[in-house]
């Protein structure tokens, strides 16, 4: 289905010449069967979303850059084409889907492509009528598109690119933004196009655990501009974004690899390795209360009245699903979030109260949206500033950005950054500021495996100087990996605090993988496993 | 205006309707208070208002009054005045409350529907722009300020560059979805395009020149215009070659449009036949 013979792509530097040191993608050759469902995978930055762009023609027309070599789909040779030339062959769905409709009904979204194609009516309405059976769409078809949830919202996305007959179906990170119900509801149907329809699908992603185990194959974006491809088994050694699952192979020398739960699961049960207790920090001082916290928009109650002790020496996670309350309760507790009764009391007192510098020193908060705090005009300039603003001497920020996202060119402009990277920039800029307490607000986007352990041990090193952290997500691995504590959030109100084993283990709802492999009690993260 | 309040859709550009209430509003009492202060017609008869006259000396000519009897025939000609200012201003805002731009682009001719595009994405983009303003205000707060012209960037900087890539992902979206195909024209097709858009242009131009010229002789500049008119739509049946596109969502004919449409057309009939004036 897809073919690529020496496929290259690479940036202009910004006088138009070619970045040639170090190109995107250098003589790359793949082949892709019909139906095929492939995952492709790489560290943060490494260029997943650029390969995907170039299957379809967005790379080079949208992002500027030189694509050479040869691209077949569907047998033909379509290097060098514009977008529309590929619609009929190819879909694309990328992260955030509302920034991507055209239209605001679901219909009309979902038959755009087949208008822009001239399919004839009578073929419209029956493709509208079996896509949307299959979405499980039927009875959204007249719903506006912005009142759907985030996992609707994706299907209807995926629908929209399947309409005019495409056979190739591209996903940019389709659920980075979904909580866990979200997500599996866009996997089992990713899974089912491809099993089903024979729709060959290519995923981007990072939150990789739960995707591994579906997939037929997996090609790897290594960065430097190789990319590879192989089973899933094979395309792990690089640790740098392999999957809990992977990892617990590698450390109890499993040949060859688990890639299913199921998998590991009859491989754990012939030979269980020995495990020991996760131990939680108790909690250190009292940093942050809440009383009658209540936020509202409009009629609508996003937070119930809350009363909630925060603690120093200890990382809190908050989880819950999307539109559960999180992203507002931590911008009420920040201050500068809209609250409709209650206070918050610090140390320092209620940071509403407190002028926005002085805020800063008392909470500070890293953003869903991070790119919306940097608006300098290369890295150097945002990590000086931060040096100066913070008042630590000098490097300290480019230090820390370094430990997070690796050696990057200071003269980049941070919106050239990838988004693991804007993120990885913000947190560094943000942490600098050393405030007692620190909310991260879904703070893993797009960051890979390693960054995530870079920034649990940044977090860690932050709780050992008894600071106070919250932490909204998703990730549950993540949570795992670092929280001492775990509130959940429904419909605005905290229904479970407690210690992490009991939102994160066996049979749990919010079960970690490891957990749903081991089904033993009290194990769910690797570095329980002490074989 | 109730036609417009009852059939206004609920949505960001419905809401409009308000803000272009007041601003008729404004202009109307602006208007009012402007010929108080501003008296220029000296007549004693129908006093509206006894207000003590102020009088500059410029230093030549007459000297200039201010204030000072209002009768109440200046009165009721600003109020007119104000009205018919504004009069504009609220069809203009009442459009634009009625009409859902996105609907607006289906029913477009195809060869404007690259610039109708361009145009409801614009349209679109405003809301968000003020959306995506709020949201980087409240994260600047995060960061931090530096003082003077670094904090205007700071709001500024991220708010375009949002709107910039809000707009260029959803045209990759549009563009991987087909938007931008082009239909095959026959070299004949687009001679005949050319020539009536030529003919359209020309004989708009000359008609709208006769109207303003010589309002009299209505039987010409009303022919022109009509076959300017006609050429118009012929232009536009021949570049929008049919084949390119679909129209699979056909908007029905609603008892709303039908009130919009006869209410709206029985204003222009009595405007022009002057059964109001």
């Amino acid at each position: 289905m897809i073919e690529t013979r020496n496929l290259c792509f690479s940036y202009l530097n910004s006088d138009g010449k070619q970045k040639s040191e170090n190109p995107q993608l250098n003589r790359v050759n793949l082949k892709i069967s019909a139906g095929e469902f492939v995952l492709v995978c790489g560290p943060t930055g490494s260029g997943k979303s650029t390969f995907l762009k170039t299957l379809n023609g967005l790379a080079p027309s949208f992002t500027g850059g030189v694509i050479t070599g040869e691209l077949l789909i569907d047998g033909r040779n379509l290097i060098g084409s514009e977008p529309y030339e590929f619609s009929h062959l190819v879909g694309y769905v990328n992260q955030q889907p509302e920034g991507a409709f055209v239209a605001d009904i679901v219909l009309d979204e979902i038959v755009y492509g087949a208008e822009q194609l001239a399919v004839n009516k009578e073929k419209i309405a029956k493709d509208v009528d079996r896509l949307s059976k299959l979405m499980g769409l039927d009875m959204l078809l007249d719903k506006p598109v912005a009142t759907l949830s985030g996992g609707q919202q994706q299907r209807v996305a995926i629908a929209a690119a399947l309409i005019a007959g495409a056979k190739v179906l591209l996903l940019d990170e389709p659920t980075s933004a979904l909580d866990l119900q979200g997500a599996s509801e866009v996997l089992n149907l990713l899974r089912q196009l491809s099993q089903e329809e024979g729709v060959t699908v290519l995923l981007a992603e990072h939150r990789i655990s739960r995707v591994i185990g579906v997939v037929d194959s997996v090609i790897v974006v290594h960065g430097d501009g190789s990319v590879t491809q192989g089973k899933p088994a094979e395309q792990f050694n690089d640790s740098r974004f392999a999957p809990p699952i992977i990892e617990l192979g590698q450390k109890l020398g499993w040949k060859p690899l688990a890639i299913t739960n199921q998998e590991a699961n009859s491989l754990w049960r012939q030979a269980p390795a020995k495990y020991s207790e996760k131990l939680v920090n108790p909690p250190g001082e009292l940093a942050l209360k809440t009383s009658a916290l209540e936020v509202r928009f409009g009629s609508v109650i996003a937070v119930q009245p809350t009363e909630l002790n925060l603690y120093g020496n200890q990382i809190t996670a908050l989880m819950g699903e999307n539109g559960s309350g999180k992203t507002s309760l931590c911008w009420a507790i920040q201050g500068s979030g809209p609250r409709y009764v209650g206070t918050v009391n610090t140390l320092s007192g209620d940071p509403k109260e407190l002028s926005v510098q002085d805020r800063i020193g008392v909470v500070t908060m890293v953003p869903q949206r991070a790119s919306d705090l940097l608006f300098l005009h290369s890295l150097a300039d945002e990590l000086q500033e931060s040096d100066i603003f913070a008042k630590v001497p000098s490097g300290t920020t480019a230090t820390l950005f370094q430990k997070l996202a690796g050696r990057i060119d200071t003269s980049t402009h941070p919106r050239d950054l990838s988004a693991g990277q804007q993120l990885a920039l913000v947190l560094s800029l943000q942490l600098v500021k050393n405030a007692p307490v620190l909310i991260l607000d879904e703070p893993t986007r797009g960051l890979d495996y390693s960054a995530k352990r870079a920034l649990a041990a940044q977090l860690n090193a932050l709780r050992s100087s008894d600071r106070c952290v919250l932490l909204a997500t998703h990730d549950i691995e993540f949570v795992a990996m670092v929280a001492d504590r775990v509130l959940v959030l429904k419909e605005g109100q905290i229904v479970a605090d407690t210690i992490p084993v009991n939102v994160l283990g066996a049979g749990c709802e919010l079960a970690s993988q490891i957990s749903e492999i081991t089904n033993e009690p009290g194990l769910f993260t690797i570095e329980q496993v002490t074989n | 205006m109730l036609v417009v309040w009852v059939c206004r859709e609920d949505a960001p550009w419905s809401k409009s309707i308000k803000f272009y209430l007041l601003l008729g509003s404004i202009v109307v009492t602006l208007r009012v208070i402007f010929r108080i202060v501003f008296n220029l017609a000296d007549s004693k008869t129908d006093a509206f208002l006894n207000l003590p006259s102020i009088s500059i000396n410029l230093g030549f000519g007459n000297s200039f009054h201010l204030l000072g009897t209002v009768s109440n025939l200046s009165i009721q000609a600003a109020l007119v005045d104000g009205c018919r200012l504004a009069a504009i201003i609220l069809s203009i805002g009442m459009a634009n409350s009625l009409a859902n731009p996105r609907k607006l682009l289906r029913a477009t001719p195809g060869a404007l529907y690259e610039i109708a595009t361009a145009i409801s994405i614009a349209i679109n983009l405003a809301p968000q722009i003020i959306s995506s303003l709020k949201q980087v205000r409240r994260a600047r707060g995060l960061r931090g300020h530096s003082k003077g012209t670094k904090s205007l960037t700071g709001i500024v900087i991220p708010v375009l560059e949002d709107a910039i890539e809000q707009s260029m992902q959803l045209a990759a979206s549009m563009s991987a979805r087909g938007f931008g195909r082009k239909g095959k024209r026959t070299r004949f097709q687009m001679l005949v395009a050319r020539l009536s858009t030529f003919l359209t242009l020309t004989l708009l131009t000359v008609g709208i020149a006769l109207l303003l010229f010589s309002p009299t002789d209505q039987f010409i500049y009303l022919a022109v215009i009509l076959s300017g008119l006609v050429f118009a739509g012929i232009t536009l049946k021949v570049s929008s070659t049919k084949s390119t596109r679909t129209n699979f969502i056909v908007q029905r004919w609603q008892l709303a449009d039908a009130v919009v449409i006869v209410t709206g057309g029985l204003i222009l009939f009595s405007a022009f036949t002057g059964v109001l004036a």
